[in-house]
């Protein structure tokens, strides 16, 4: 565990960056009743709604408490038609917040997608071995224990204020219209779809406003730097139960681990930045200008700021524990040696 | 809202997990060709592997109480993993089986000079001259010095002898007794710029830059700037007391009222004043050092940093490494523990604050944190890394003005240290075009000043 896993770990950062190859994908309906499922069945079409509708019918909105941060300067950013808060009663629960934003639906996809590819494919490791990871996907990657994790961890964060003028934003038609977005955007094959629409660009390049918006969205909402935590937080994760399981000799100390995240976080942010204009141009295709800048001014609100910290937090630590609680149970069910034969066998990824 | 995060996540999940279990298995070392245990401990310590270094050194020993390349190897390799009683015992025993052994004798001089003891040191010295033909010790006490270069080449056992007597003398304090045997002996040349070589070979290795610095300190003693950089690097290294004459002796010799104030500044907040540490304590901090960070071995280093608090209660870096070692491990409490108590042992550690700074960064505990990283740039305004954590605590507080005109000065500091530090930058340019953003400020810590670097 010295010089080779930064190298390795470099390299699955970067293909990080890439398109993912497998379509595993998960299902989200929403029936009558607003209850959400998930399922790896594709919904037949009545079913299927996204975002969930709320039950009772929409109450008109008004602007929600989404006046700028401190200093914040609003130039540039012209709203026709401002949200407005949601005359709702009552205390909004986190886990109503989790669903209203997405959050829930897309960990479920990404756990989902995670087993997949964590799972070797068929003849790369013996079947008894392969019965083990199975086993311990299927249980260290449970949506609803991870969920929790992120839950719980949300809960920490809880400003109520907040809280509620984030749900009011996220009840209005346009928030859900714009998480509509970001699902159908994390849904499997979307990778294909943004490397086809980023060579549309160099034909027909967007407005230098709405590369603004995008630019400012980043800024406000700072998702390049959470993407680069989760992979971060993967990292430790993974390089801490890799070390644990190798030679003592070879182990990392806490600090050595620290120094190769903060390696990878970085390379990783420059990344995420260079990819970070075509994929938010295509999740945000359905967008007017005013619609974006609308966006713009609630993530730059003191809610949106909130939401976003919180969430950041949450989803990093949380996702963190998972993934090192799944590494070393991984690692202790098949050793590291049959680990590295599988590797061999692996099909190499397309950089 | 958090679309591009899960994507990013899913995929590097996955690749590092099967490709980093792949590398780390294939990284296992061949099992090395069994030999006997004195072989054995070189060959680990060559590896790197220098706790399993020992413990063979230890077995061979105990199977060959009478060998005295065994009693040395032990004595050697406890010396050099901080174990000072187990080393003093080794030596002691080969020097009894073997009194005159030239190579032992120098091995525990040099041995009773890192610990200290300097009188026992030139007594040994005296004994490994005296080992020596009646005519080159005649001609090594009294020839010209002309005559000494080719004396020391012939007889390298007496250059050793030389080098030792320097480095005790300097210690001493008696930094002018040094240089007259230093010229004395040819060590150092007249009209020698040595001070040059040294800068040139300022990102040369440890022990090359080391050499230069010190042939500058003997053989240029009008030359200020060098004498205050060589006590800087020192500081850096952990040999504080030399550090510390050195600083003093440059600051001494410079004719800048502004640099004797840094010098003494520099005395004050970073290594530890007037202070006594003692030598042992300084040399078990050393590798205590080296041992956690090189090695990863939490328990002996612990155990030499703790041997270095009790015998220099006064010595801030000691804990704040505990400090570090309970952070790395998770324990923000333990490593907060420490900190305080490096501050009641020096107030005026520089470091200390720092530390503690980012510590309450890290807890988000940001007015504490603020406080200490205030004091941080109040001790050394020219501390960018500290203003640039300051500035980001200040951030997170929503002080914004503040924030900007920390972050600035750090920037336009670091630009003539050709430090562009383009991430502030451009943080800074967003800020000043769209207001405050979700993440915080970024806070790198360029190493750009010789002596402040590590502690």
């Amino acid at each position: 565990m010295t010089d080779r896993t930064a190298v390795v770990l470099l390299l699955g950062v970067a293909l990080a960056l890439a398109p993912a190859t497998i379509d595993a994908g998960t299902y989200r309906s929403v029936d009558e009743q607003g209850n959400v499922t998930y399922s790896d069945r594709p919904p037949q079409p009545e079913e299927t709604r996204a975002p969930a509708p709320e039950a009772t019918p929409v109450p008109e909105v008004k602007a929600p408490d989404a006046k700028p941060a401190p200093g914040a300067k609003a130039r540039n950013v012209k709203v026709s038609a401002p949200p407005t808060a949601i005359a709702r009663t009552g205390s909004t629960k986190v886990d109503e917040l989790l669903e209203l934003s997405g959050a829930r639906a897309q960990l479920v996809g990404l756990l989902s997608r995670l087993a997949a590819e964590l799972r070797p494919a068929p003849g790369q490791m013996s079947a008894k071995d392969q019965a083990s990871v199975d086993r311990i996907l299927r249980q260290a990657l449970r949506h609803e224990a991870v969920y929790a994790l992120v839950r719980d961890a949300f809960l920490l964060h809880v400003d109520r204020t907040n809280l509620e003028a984030t749900a009011a934003w996220l009840r209005s038609p346009l928030a859900r219209k714009i998480v509509a977005l970001e699902i159908a955007s994390s849904e499997p094959g979307t990778e294909q779809k943004v490397a086809t629409y980023a060579a549309t660009i160099k034909t027909s390049p967007p407005t230098d406003r709405r590369v603004e918006l995008l630019q400012r969205l980043d800024w406000a909402t700072a998702a390049t730097e959470i993407s680069a935590d989760l992979v971060a937080a993967a990292s430790r994760g993974i390089t801490m139960a890799v070390s644990a399981a190798g030679p003592a000799e070879q182990q990392l100390r806490p600090g050595q681990i620290e120094d190769r995240v903060a390696q990878v976080r970085a390379r990783a942010n420059r990344a995420l930045r260079e990819a970070h204009m075509a994929s938010t141009l295509y999740a945000y295709r359905g967008l007017e200008d005013e619609e974006l800048a609308a966006y713009v001014l609630f993530s730059a609100s003191d809610a949106g700021r909130w939401y976003n910290s919180a969430m950041r937090k949450a989803m990093v630590g949380a996702l963190g524990r998972a993934v090192e609680q799944t590494a070393a149970e991984l690692v202790r069910a098949v050793p590291l040696d049959r680990w590295a034969r599988a590797a061999t066998l692996a099909p190499q990824p397309v950089k | 809202m958090t679309t591009q995060a899960m994507r990013a996540l899913a995929s590097a999940i996955a690749l590092m997990l099967c490709t980093a279990l792949g590398a780390a298995a294939q990284e296992r070392p061949a099992p090395a060709a069994p030999s006997s245990d004195l072989d054995r401990a070189q060959a680990a310590f060559q590896a790197g592997r220098h706790a399993e270094a020992l413990a063979s050194a230890r077995r061979a020993a105990d199977a060959a109480p009478t060998s005295v390349r065994a009693l040395t190897a032990r004595a050697g390799m406890a010396e050099f993993m901080g174990e000072f009683d187990e080393a003093q015992t080794f030596y002691d025993r080969a020097a009894g089986l073997a009194p005159d052994d030239a190579d032992t004798i120098y091995r525990t001089a040099s041995f009773t000079a890192r610990v200290g003891e300097y009188d026992r040191a030139l007594t040994q010295l005296d004994r490994l001259l005296a080992l020596h033909p009646r005519h080159v010790r005649w001609l090594f006490q009294w020839a010209p010095t002309r005559f000494q270069a080719a004396l020391l080449r012939d007889h390298p056992s007496l250059e050793r002898i030389v080098q030792i007597k320097l480095d005790i003398l300097t210690e001493k304090g008696d930094l002018e007794q040094a240089r007259r045997l230093a010229r004395a002996y040819a060590i150092v040349q007249p009209g020698q710029n040595y001070c040059a070589q040294a800068r040139e070979r300022a990102g040369a290795e440890r022990d090359e830059v080391f050499k230069a610095f010190r042939l500058a300190s003997l053989g240029q003693p009008d030359a200020a700037d060098c004498i205050w950089w060589y006590g800087q690097w020192l500081s850096d290294e952990g040999y504080v007391r030399l550090g510390r004459l050195m600083v003093i002796e440059g600051s001494r010799a410079t004719a800048s009222a502004e640099n004797k104030e840094s010098g003494a500044r520099y005395v004050r907040i970073r290594l530890g004043g007037n202070r006594e540490v003692p030598k042992r304590a300084e040399q078990l901090f050393v590798i205590a050092r080296q041992r956690y960070l090189r090695d990863g071995d939490i328990n002996g280093a612990s155990r030499l940093f703790d041997e270095s608090i009790r015998l220099a209660p006064a010595f801030a870096r000691p804990y704040n490494y505990r400090a570090m070692i309970a952070a790395d491990l998770g324990d923000r409490e333990g490593a907060m523990a420490w900190l305080q108590r490096a501050l009641r042992a020096d107030p005026d550690s520089w470091r200390t604050h720092r530390n503690l700074g980012r510590l309450f960064e890290t807890l988000e505990r940001y007015p504490e944190a603020e406080m200490h990283l205030r004091k941080t740039v109040q001790l050394f305004g020219d501390d960018a890394g500290g203003r640039l954590a300051l500035a980001r605590v200040l951030y997170a507080q929503g002080k914004y003005d503040d924030f900007a005109k920390e972050a600035r000065a750090a920037v336009a500091f670091l630009a003539n240290w050709r430090a562009p530090m383009p991430e502030v930058r451009d943080f800074l340019a967003k800020f000043d075009r769209w207001g405050p953003g979700a993440a915080l400020p970024p806070a790198p810590d360029p190493h750009v000043i010789m002596g402040w670097n590590y502690d």
